[in-house]
């Protein structure tokens, strides 16, 4: 029998399956133009693909072998609803590191997925973490031992290369006090032709002492790849965790993504990047919630917009009440780069105690016309010197992956976006220089 | 080769700034250019670059005989013009180094191979005693204003302008960066560069002495003289030829 079947989690299933049911497909709304709709998605077109697993990496789709430069230690990746292709190093074994899919993890190590599972989610957060939380194959599972140290960066990946996939995730990460590991997760969508739907869940748990580096790197492709999940991590006392969440791609992305300092002396770095093109939208709420004194934390989110697409990044910091002595900040900014993109950037703080430092702002502009005539004095011809600053400015952003393979990986397609829309940025930067002549 | 501007008249934001300089400056020669706050002198190296925020109205700029009034900057900065910035913009995320070797490589064919790019900069480091990790930092984020100055003279001692532009180089430099800078400078002086050296101190012109003195005022070129008319000026400011300009518009 299928994992799957223990009796805590198919009740787990059915309170989700039920407050699936008694939820009506939601529609984001806020204040001003902002709203994320799914009127477009044809959601009862879509099911979840099984496909046979293949021993060889080389075998996996090309989208998946494109984006593997590096060996990892351990590597699991699903395709559609089903695990594919796991390979742990016997190094990785031996320091009893698990690394394999969800469902293999309730059969193997059922009370420790048990004592973790959704601790930090639940299926009443609305429809589609409802959806997950009852529909979930595969998935994901990563335990590193207390006081394992892991070298290499474990790997997971989620792909979506058929259209009519509707793809149901969730990983599940612990890792042990004082155990020290990177964490990279991949979800990558080939050039499909049609709809598909990725709905996930990820959490992390990072024990006392520990520390992680947690990497989210998201392309979904050129298709109508809709990609609805939410994402947490949770960092107790002493621990730290620096995460590193990248959005290149996706016909409709909605994401909440939570980073909670639940101990004192827990410490997050918190750094994303996006990067939306054509008619892409995309919706990212993210939290900083300390809930407990003498946290810290530091956030950098930075967006650049091209074509017609739609960007919204809203950054809370929540912090509690007796969380006195933390100390936070979260700076946001936003690059318009064509006249049809539209989009904003909003940080906003809740503070429920005294005696805390924290402090945000934000930034939505364009490229700046001085900038890009001093690299043209030096003889820089104008598109390379846009391309440049925009690169230039996600480079503070790219460098805090701490990742060489995922920095290079991050920086290729950002570079090859900007040449994508070569034509558009030259006719936005080369209007505006010829309306500064004008004025 | 020379450098040669006509009759220019340059407006911002329908105010006539530059209202019809004229000036040459030929390869080999050494020129300071001189005068009050506001007068326009930035506004001249800005045209002579050709910022897009400066409309030119009348005349023209001719650079070795090709007529440069419309070209981009990238254009002008490969034909051999260079511009060294009162106040440079920041680059975030590209490091000294790189910028360099871009702006090297946008003037030749086949890009500069890493050895010979990394003595040439080894070189001029040493010249301008710039420290090794400076090349690392990101373009004049967070540099002092003397650190600013250096990175210009940096960049115009690895691309080898043929005219060089230098607005206010020695401001905001303390007695012994000043020194090091203009002795830079002046070591790259020579029979294949010509240079513009906009101050309003003499003591830059001791390290590096002008062939040619001109005085702006008002967006003007009204007195022009050998290295001696800086001392006069040091003496007796501006007044002086504010009177001799008012007296000679009376008449
Ligand atoms: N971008 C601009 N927008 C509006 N006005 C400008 C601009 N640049 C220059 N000006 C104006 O043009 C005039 C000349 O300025 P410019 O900077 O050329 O003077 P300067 O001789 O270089 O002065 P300083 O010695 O203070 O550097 C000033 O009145 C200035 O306010
Ligand atoms: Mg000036």
């Amino acid at each position: 029998m299928p994992a799957s079947s223990a009796d805590w989690l198919a009740d787990a299933r059915q309170a989700a399956l039920e407050a699936y049911e008694a939820e009506p497909v939601p529609t984001w709304r806020r204040s001003g133009f902002w709203t994320t709709s799914l009127r477009n998605l044809d959601v009862d077109a879509l099911e979840p693909r099984r496909y046979e697993a293949v021993a060889d990496a080389a075998e996996l789709p090309a989208v998946v072998r494109d984006a593997l430069d590096d060996e990892p230690g351990a590597l699991i990746v699903q395709r559609g609803g089903s695990t594919v292709h796991l390979r742990v190093d016997d190094d990785l074994a031996a320091q009893g590191v698990v690394v394999c899919s969800l469902e293999q993890a309730v059969a193997d190590h059922g009370d420790l997925v048990r004592e973790w599972y959704m601790r930090r989610l639940s299926e009443t957060e609305g429809k589609f973490p409802a959806a997950t939380a009852a529909f979930w194959t595969g998935g994901v599972f990563v335990h590193v031992p207390k006081n394992v140290r892991v070298e290499r960066p474990i790997q997971s990946v989620y792909v979506i290369d058929e259209p009519g996939t509707a793809q149901y995730a969730h990983t599940l990460a612990v890792v042990g006090e004082h155990a020290e590991c990177a964490i990279r997760e991949y979800c990558l969508g080939d050039d499909i032709d049609g709809q598909a739907l990725h709905a996930g869940a990820f959490e992390l748990y990072a024990r006392p002492g520990a520390k992680a580096k947690v990497a989210h790197f998201q392309d979904w492709g050129r298709g109508e790849i809709y990609d609805i999940s939410t994402k947490r991590v949770e960092i107790a006392r002493d621990a730290h965790v620096s995460w590193v969440p990248v959005h290149l791609g996706g016909r409709l992305t909605k994401q909440t993504l939570d980073i909670v300092t639940a101990e004192p002396g827990s410490d997050m770095r918190h750094t994303g990047l996006y990067f939306t093109e054509r008619d892409e939208h995309l919706d990212l709420f993210t939290t900083d919630l300390h809930e407990a004194g003498h946290t810290t934390g530091d956030t950098v989110w930075k967006g650049a917009l091209t074509g017609e697409s739609r960007a919204s990044y809203e950054g809370l910091i929540e912090i509690v009440e007796n969380a006195q002595e933390s100390h936070t900040y979260l700076q946001t900014h936003q690059m318009l780069l064509s006249q049809k993109a539209k989009g904003d950037a909003i940080p906003s703080l809740i503070v429920k105690t005294d005696s805390v430092s924290a402090s945000h702002g934000g930034t939505v502009g364009e490229l700046d016309e001085e900038q890009i005539f001093y690299m043209m004095s030096r003889g820089i011809p104008r598109i390379e010197a846009v391309r440049t600053l925009v690169e230039g400015y996600f480079e503070e952003v790219v460098q805090r992956l701490d990742d060489p393979g995922l920095e290079a990986l991050v920086r290729r397609r950002i570079g090859e976006k900007l040449l994508a829309a070569e034509d558009q940025v030259r006719e936005f930067v080369g209007h505006r220089a010829g309306a500064a002549q004008e004025a | 080769m020379s450098l040669e501007i006509q009759n220019l008249h340059v407006r911002i934001e329908e105010r006539e700034i530059l209202r019809g300089l004229d000036l040459t400056v030929r390869k080999g020669e050494t020129h300071a250019l001189m005068g009050p706050n506001g007068s326009g002198k930035s506004t001249l190296a800005n045209t002579i670059m050709g910022n897009p925020n400066y409309e030119v109205t009348e005349g023209r700029i001719l650079f070795n005989g090709e007529d440069l009034t419309e070209a981009d900057p990238d254009e002008r900065a490969r034909a051999g013009l260079f511009m060294a910035f009162q106040y440079p913009a920041t680059i975030p995320g590209v490091s000294v180094a790189n910028f360099l070797r871009m702006a090297v490589n946008a003037r030749r064919e086949e890009p500069i191979k890493v050895k010979e790019f990394g003595s040439m900069l080894g070189e001029n480091m040493e010249l301008l005693k710039i420290d090794r990790q400076f090349t690392s930092r990101y373009l004049n984020e967070g540099f002092s204003g003397g650190e600013k100055k250096r990175a210009e003279i940096l960049q115009m001692a690895m691309l080898k302008p043929e005219i060089a532009v230098l607005d206010e180089t020695d401001s905001g430099l303390d007695i012994d960066a000043l020194r090091i800078v203009s002795g830079g400078v002046d070591a790259l002086r020579g029979p294949e560069m010509g240079s513009l050296i906009i101050t309003h101190y003499t003591r830059i012109l001791d390290y590096i002495k002008p062939d040619f003195v001109h005085i702006m005022l008002d967006g003007r070129i009204v007195r022009e003289g050998g290295p001696d008319l800086a001392d006069t000026l040091e003496e007796q400011g501006y007044d002086f030829i504010r009177e001799e300009v008012a007296a000679a518009d009376a008449s």
